[in-house]
This record gives C-alpha cells, sequence and structure tokens, in this order.
C-alpha cells in the first residue's frame, strides 16, 4: 500500500491542513486518487499529512471548495534533496571527481609479483614482463589478454616451462614455472694429469688423452701421467685430460701412546638451571640450590621471542649442568701397541684423501719407554695420485671440439 | 429488487463457499495487537482525530477509539491505521 522509495524519488511535502470540513476535504482528496499518508491531526481545526509534489498542485480546487488552507511544512525526497546539492555544488564536484579518480586509479597496474622461481631470479621476469608491457603504472586497458601475455613471456623466457598471468584489481601475479634443466658438464681448459706423489702405478684409466705410463712404472711427483696433447707431431690439440691413476704410496707413520690413560665420562646427574634474560643480564629463577658437582659440563639453551629480524631483549635460558668424574686406565704394552696402530691408521687414511685403501703395513719398531709407547709403521697405501695440471702456451681449442 | 438482489448474494456465498466480505458489502478488518488496523471496504472518512476514527459504511458507521490515531495511508476503499487501538464499534443504521 506504501511505497517508500517511489515518495522517496518523486518528493513529498509535510503539509499542515486548517479548516473545519478536514474530513470532506480528505474524502474528496481521496476519491481524486492523491496520495495522502501519514494523517495526524495536530489541533481542533488542523490536521498534518504528507502528500507528493505532484499531488499537492492538484489540491487547490479541492481546498476551495472545502474552504481549508494548507501551508507546508517540511520538503522531502530526491527533488528538494537535488536542489539542496545544487546550492552546494563544490561538495558534487568534489564526490563525482573523486569516483571518477578511483576509476582511474583502479584501472593502472600498481603490483607485479612473480612467485615460484628458484634458479630464475625474480628481477630477471620482471625485465621481461616490461618488455610487453607488464609493469608499475602500466594502463591496464592498453594490456592484452593474460592468456595471450602468458604466451608472449613463455615465449621470451626460454628457461621457464609456463608463466601464469593473473590480473587481480591492480596486482598482477606472474606465476613461474621453471624448466629442469640437466646439470651442466664442468667445462675444463686443455690440461694434463700429474702424480700427486712419488708412487707405483696400480692402475691407469685414461677417458681423454694419451697415458704417458705403464702399470708398476715408478714415477716421480709432478711427473705427467695422461697427456692433454693428443695427435702427431704436425697435428696436434689440446684437450682436457681425463682418467683414473690409482697408485701405490709408501708412508711412514711413527705415533705415541701413553700406558695411563685418563677419561672423562658421565655420571648421569644433572640439574637444569632457569634464568630469566634481560638485555645483557641475565637472573637465575629457579633452583636456588646448586647441587655440589666436583667437575661439570654444561649446555644452554636460549629462548628470545622475536619477529621479523628484530629480538625482544627479555627471554628464557636453560642450563643443563651434567655431572663428569675422570677415570684412570692402565694399559697393557699389547693395548697401548694395538691403539698406536689404530691411530696411525687413521692418519695416513686422512693423509691420502678419499677412497684410499691400505695394502699393507708393517711394524717396523715398537719400544715402551718412560710408560709410553712408540711404534714406528710403514704403510703402503692405494690411492688416486692424479691432479690436474693446466696446458699453458698452447692455443685454446673450441669447447666443441673437446667435447666431441 | 434490493430484496432480491440480497437473497442472490447470500445464495452464492453459501453455495460457492466464497468469503463474506467478498459476496456482501462488508466491512473486512485486520488488526495487528492493538498497534495496527486494516480497514477494507469503507465508504469515507466521517470524523478523525487523535482519539476517534469514524467511518462510513454501506449500512452503518464504524468507531474506533484509542490513543494517538494516526492515518498511515488511505486509498478510496481502505484505511491503515496505527496507533494505541481502545475499541472497535459498529453502529447499524437504523
Amino acid at each position: 500500500m506504501r511505497y517508500g522509495l517511489k515518495e522517496w524519488t518523486e518528493g513529498y511535502v509535510t503539509i499542515t491542513v486548517r479548516g473545519k470540513r478536514f474530513e470532506r476535504f480528505l474524502n474528496m482528496a481521496v476519491r481524486e486518487g492523491l496520495r495522502i499518508w501519514n494523517i495526524r491531526r495536530v489541533g481542533t481545526e488542523a490536521c498534518r499529512c504528507d502528500i507528493l509534489i505532484k499531488d499537492y498542485f492538484r489540491l487547490r480546487p479541492l481546498m476551495r471548495e472545502t474552504g481549508c488552507r494548507s501551508h507546508v511544512e517540511q520538503r522531502e525526497g530526491f527533488p528538494f534533496w537535488l536542489a539542496r546539492l545544487r546550492r552546494r555544488s563544490g561538495l558534487a564536484i568534489g564526490a563525482f571527481l573523486f569516483l571518477v579518480g578511483l576509476y582511474m586509479l583502479s584501472s593502472f597496474i600498481w603490483t607485479v609479483e612473480v612467485q615460484g622461481t628458484k634458479q630464475l631470479s625474480p628481477e630477471r621476469v620482471m625485465q621481461v614482463a616490461e618488455q610487453i608491457g607488464i609493469k608499475e603504472g602500466a594502463w591496464k586497458v592498453k594490456l592484452k589478454e593474460p592468456l595471450h601475455l602468458q604466451r608472449e613471456l613463455t615465449s621470451l623466457l626460454p628457461e621457464v616451462t609456463w608463466v601464469g598471468v593473473t590480473i587481480q584489481g591492480t596486482k598482477v601475479t606472474l606465476q613461474v614455472v621453471e624448466k629442469d634443466e640437466p646439470a651442466k658438464p664442468i667445462v675444463t681448459g686443455p690440461r694434463h694429469l700429474v702424480a700427486k706423489k712419488r708412487a707405483v702405478i696400480q692402475t691407469i684409466l685414461p677417458e681423454a688423452g694419451r697415458s704417458q705410463v705403464t702399470v708398476n712404472q715408478f714415477v716421480e711427483k709432478g711427473q705427467v701421467l695422461i697427456s692433454g696433447i693428443i695427435g702427431n707431431d704436425e697435428r696436434q690439440k689440446a684437450v682436457s685430460a681425463k682418467g683414473t691413476i690409482r697408485g701405490e704410496v709408501w708412508y711412514i707413520s711413527n705415533a705415541s701412546v701413553p700406558l695411563k690413560q685418563s677419561h672423562t665420562r658421565l655420571t648421569g646427574e644433572k640439574q637444569d638451571q632457569q634464568y630469566l634474560v634481560i638485555g645483557p643480564y641475565a637472573v637465575q629463577v629457579w633452583p636456588f640450590e646448586k647441587l655440589p658437582f666436583s667437575q661439570y659440563e654444561s649446555k644452554e639453551k636460549r629462548f628470545m621471542p622475536g619477529y621479523a629480524g628484530y629480538t625482544s631483549p627479555v627471554g628464557w635460558k636453560r642450563v643443563t649442568h651434567e655431572e663428569i668424574v675422570q677415570t684412570q686406565k692402565e694399559l697393557t704394552v699389547e693395548e697401548a701397541k694395538a691403539l698406536a696402530i689404530r691411530f696411525a691408521r687413521e692418519d695416513i687414511l686422512r693423509k691420502a684423501g678419499k677412497d684410499a685403501s691400505i695394502q699393507q703395513e708393517k711394524v717396523l719398531h715398537a719400544t715402551s719407554e718412560n710408560g709410553k709407547v712408540y711404534v714406528s709403521i710403514h704403510f703402503s697405501v692405494i690411492e688416486d695420485i692424479g691432479v690436474e695440471q693446466p696446458i699453458v702456451g698452447v692455443p685454446q681449442t673450441p669447447e666443441v671440439n673437446s667435447n666431441s | 429488487m434490493r430484496r432480491w438482489s440480497r437473497r442472490l448474494r447470500h445464495l452464492a456465498g453459501g453455495v460457492l463457499d466464497l468469503p463474506q466480505d467478498v459476496v456482501l458489502e462488508v466491512l473486512r478488518i485486520t488488526m495487528i495487537g492493538h498497534l495496527q488496523m486494516y480497514i477494507e471496504n469503507h465508504r469515507g472518512v466521517l470524523h478523525f482525530s487523535e482519539k476517534e476514527l469514524r467511518l462510513l459504511l454501506t449500512n452503518g458507521q464504524l468507531i474506533v477509539s484509542g490513543e494517538q490515531l494516526v492515518i498511515r495511508a488511505i486509498l478510496p476503499e481502505e484505511v491503515l491505521l496505527e496507533g494505541r487501538i481502545g475499541s472497535v464499534k459498529f453502529l447499524e443504521k437504523p
């Protein structure tokens, strides 16, 4: 029966009608089809009611007939609101300009984000994206379809399998999927393989280059084992020599072990101490009593809450004391000797490098003096003796030839 | 003639099971508590004040009395009344 929105858009006025025959006036108005609402009596001869603007001008003949008078109290609705706005045009223009500005600013790209790069740097993706127009401050209207951009970006970036372009408002997200390329072989220049140590050749397996020595041959340190120069005297080429040369190397190792050994050992007794850390100070909180350990090891654990690179100056620290005891142990000469041989073996293997193996060991002499056992051992070790030596003074061959 | 028409209407109401207000020209009132009142099939406003609304009917009058009465909307045959309604009274035409 009531249409609030229609009343507001068409505009209405609140009027006070004075007259003795108000009811008659009301009946006539209703029969005429005028829209009147919110009728209330404000005095013995006065009523107030709301009426549409267009109906207000049709009231006149009815007023004359019933002898009533009307007075406009209030004006409401869109037409009046417009008129009020016209008086404050600055506000209206400002609001309009704001909307226009908002629309214009939202039609630019303000952020470009690259996701999913591993080897490739995001800056490189951004650079390439800039070539096809995706950059901060670009006008969205000028950009092509995301699908089109995607294809262009993918073709411009050979390191990439696929690039996803999504435009969300003023933000562009580039989702990069990189190619998993096989690891490239390390390119090396022309070189020889020479002996690292004096040795007797055990095996020689040249992969590239020409072997200069034979098995069971004695080589000096620095002697060329696999030459990087191939070809005859007229036609020569330098290549990157490659291969495995294992040789037998002799070592003599001296080791001494005291007969009296002292060890430290954890007893299993331990105690936690809690500290409150404030800046550079630590205040012990718990416990108050210290356990009487004569010797102990302590471990410390700190908890300092932090966020985004900032650590708070207040934190917590826990120190664990673990009791240790010293024990003395007397070794027999035989035990000490075995221990010395073990030490010597470990020492040799460390010197010989990885994948070395002891072929033979021989105790040269062992003496026990001043509570210590001295052992001198001879080792013969099979180890890799090849080491690279670059060839200088020979024109470098192109990379393609050396690889093929 | 008038009597004939009235009897015909009564008959139609009985046989076709139509609501009385459709066949007979009588009032239909919907009230929501004592706050709102929706009156259909009236014939005009006779008197309206804060305390009383008097409506003309085909045969008689309707007197609604209460306090702070406001006619929220009015159409040729309908009235929407609001306020605190105290009583509703019919006056039969003699």
